[in-house]
Formats: C-alpha cells, structure tokens, sequence
C-alpha cells in the first residue's frame, strides 16, 4: 500500500506542470490556428494576433510553480495531500488553458475585421485567466499546509 | 464540439448584411484558394450542396420538376453532414412552397404538384390544402404569408430580397452552431453566394452606373467635339 501512496504522492507532484503544459498546448495551438488565419486577411498588426494566440501559455507557468510549491520529501502522510491538490489544480489548468484557447480565437476571428473590438473581444480569454489565477494561488495557499 | 477549421474560418472575411454590402468582400478565386484547406470530403459535399441550391446555382438549372427531384436525391445520397442535409432540406422546402404559391397563382389546381411529390416532407400538406392562402404553413414558415403578397402583386425583388433575408438568418444560425466547424464554412460559402446575387441584381447601383457611364460618354462626345 505504501508504495502505492508514494506514487500517488509522485503524481500529483508533477501533475500542475504535465497537466498545464497539455492545456497550454491544446490553447495555444487552437489560438495560433486562428492566427495564422487571420494573418492572410489583415494587413498589419500580425503581432497583435501572434501575442494573443500565446495567452494560454501562463497555465503551464503556473503549473510550474505549484509544482515547486509542493515539492517536498515525499511521505505516507504527505504524499494523498499532495495528490489531491496537485492533480485538481492540474485539471483545473488544463482545462482553463484549452477554454481560454478557444476564447482567443473567437476574438482573433472576430476582432480582424473590427479592429476598434480587439480590447472587449478579449475580456472572455481574461474570465477565464481569471479562474485559472484563482486555482492557482489557492493551490500555493493550501500547499502550505501540507506536512514537510 | 469538433473545431476541425479554425485556420480557415479566421481567413474568411467578415460579410456585411447583404443589403448594406457595397462590394463582395472576397472574389470567388480567392475564396476557392482559401476553401482548399477544406477536408476533401467535404468540399465534395460542399460542391455537390452548391449545385443543388446555391441561389446562383452554377450547373444547368433543371428542365423539369422530376429531373430536378432526380438530382436532389442524387445529391442527397452523397451527403452525409447533418446540417448541410438540414440546409439542402430547407432550400427545397422554400423552393416547393414557392412553387406551389405560383402555380395556384396561375390557376392551376394540386395535382400539379404530383411530379414534385417526393422533393419535400411539405408536397403533401401543401396538396391538402391547396385552399389555404398561405398553406397552413405559417406557424413553420412564418414568411410565406409576405412572399405570397409579394407574388400577388408581381414584386420580384421584394421577394427575393425577402427570400435570401431567410436563408441569410437561417446560414446565421448555423454558423453559430460550431463557430469553427464545416457548418461555419459552408454557411460563408451561402452567403457569399447570395451576397453576390444581390450585388449583380442591385436595380439602384445599375441605375447609377448606368447614369455614370452616359455622363462619361456625353463629356467624351463634347471634348471631342470641342476638338
């Protein structure tokens, strides 16, 4: 049994950055599609489009530090602490990257052709920012609390 | 939700209501250019929806009513996306509804629809009732009523214009359905289409191109008589 709460401990340990860069990567790579798209129908601003499409990069950041914060000896009383904030946080991350993705290429696609809504048209990829910023910091928060 | 087009959505331009459009946004080579990032599948779809009921359709119109049921069936066969079969579907059944208003207009009494009668779900209810002014298809169809007054004082372009306002709301609604999908891509496509239709039937800009093109060769006509 203990090898297995070791191992659990192991997993969520590394689960904020593994879960993170997967999100970061479905996000970032729905973006740049709409980026890359629009780069053929604008004349200028390519960067605006470029910059936005790296938005869902901050998740897997994120991850690392949880990560960090929960780094840790690993033992039978702290390893099912950590799985569990680790792997939630983890989700969490994931799945705020892979949305906040998808918000960014609806205001890329939107904001080409009206170029005076490319500041509201990212108020929803900043919502969800939003979240991922609260699943964070009470993930450091309670990561105090786990045994060392 | 499948967002297998994203790259291609984005580099789509965006189409003004096509009553305010001044000018096509994207001419169809540039379009046919950006559409080659379609899945072969579906751009085989897409043509095949395209020739059925694109409101400039781009094959031969059919001669008859049942050469034109042959080639919807056909056509149906080979398409399998829910919602292009669902807009096909649609365009047909406007397109009976039509044809029944104008051939009662005419005098002619249901049985002429016999030939159509298995073009849509509609051929039937049409058939029995026959004597309602507007089919009894109002609560489904809520602008038969203005086109049927349209028909009835021979205003053509208020019923085209009324026409592709419908079809226009409808490829909206679609494209709304999966923002980054083949509906999107096939409702621009649709679009475009009518946006193009109602640019080359614009009575107002004929009228003023036409008025422009007298003007410049009257001013031609005085300096070389000038001269």
């Amino acid at each position: 049994m203990e090898p297995l709460i070791l191992a659990l401990g192991w997993v969520g340990l590394y689960a904020p950055l593994a879960l993170g860069a997967i999100g970061s990567m479905i996000g970032c790579a729905r973006a740049g599609s709409a980026a890359c798209g629009a780069l053929l129908e604008v004349e200028s601003g390519y960067g605006r489009y470029i910059g936005v499409a790296a938005m869902p990069s901050s998740q897997t950041i994120y991850g690392i530090v949880v990560t960090m914060a929960l780094r840790r000896e690993l033992t039978v009383e702290n390893s099912p602490g950590i799985f569990g904030l680790g792997v939630l946080a983890g989700l969490a991350l994931m799945f705020s990257a892979s949305a906040q993705g998808s918000a960014c290429a609806a205001s890329i696609n939107v904001s080409k052709n009206k170029l005076e809504i490319f500041g509201i048209s990212l108020a929803p990829a900043a919502l969800v920012e939003g979240f991922a910023v609260f699943a964070f910091v009470f993930a450091l928060v309670l990561a105090a609390g786990i045994p060392k | 939700m499948a967002e297998p087009y994203i790259t291609l959505v984005s580099s789509l331009p965006y189409l003004p209501p096509f009553e305010q459009a001044e000018r096509s946004p994207i001419t169809r080579l540039r379009l046919e250019q950006r559409l080659h990032n379609l899945d072969t599948d579906d751009a085989r779809q897409l043509a095949k929806a395209e020739a059925l009921v694109s409101w400039r359709m781009s094959l031969a119109k059919p001669k008859t009513d049942a050469e034109m049921v042959l080639r919807s069936r056909a056509a149906m066969q080979d398409i399998s996306q829910p919602a292009l079969r669902a807009f096909i579907e649609f365009r047909i059944d406007q397109q009976v509804i039509l044809a029944g208003l104008r051939q009662r207009n005419a005098g002619a009494d249901a049985s002429v629809l016999e030939p159509i009668s298995g073009a849509s779900r509609w051929v039937r209810h049409i058939a029995a009732h026959w004597g309602d002014p507007n089919f009894k298809l109002t609560a489904v169809y809520p602008w038969i009523a203005d086109a049927r007054t349209y028909l009835d004082s021979n205003n053509a372009c208020a019923l085209d214009s009324l026409l592709m306002q419908v079809i226009w709301q409808r490829l909206g609604h679609i494209a709304e359905s999966n923002q980054f999908g083949f509906e999107a891509v096939f409702a621009f496509v649709f679009k475009w289409d009518i946006l193009q239709a109602w640019l080359a039937r614009d009575a107002v800009q004929a009228k003023s191109r036409f008025q422009d093109l007298i003007k410049e060769i009257k001013e031609i006509k005085e300096i070389k008589n000038d001269s």
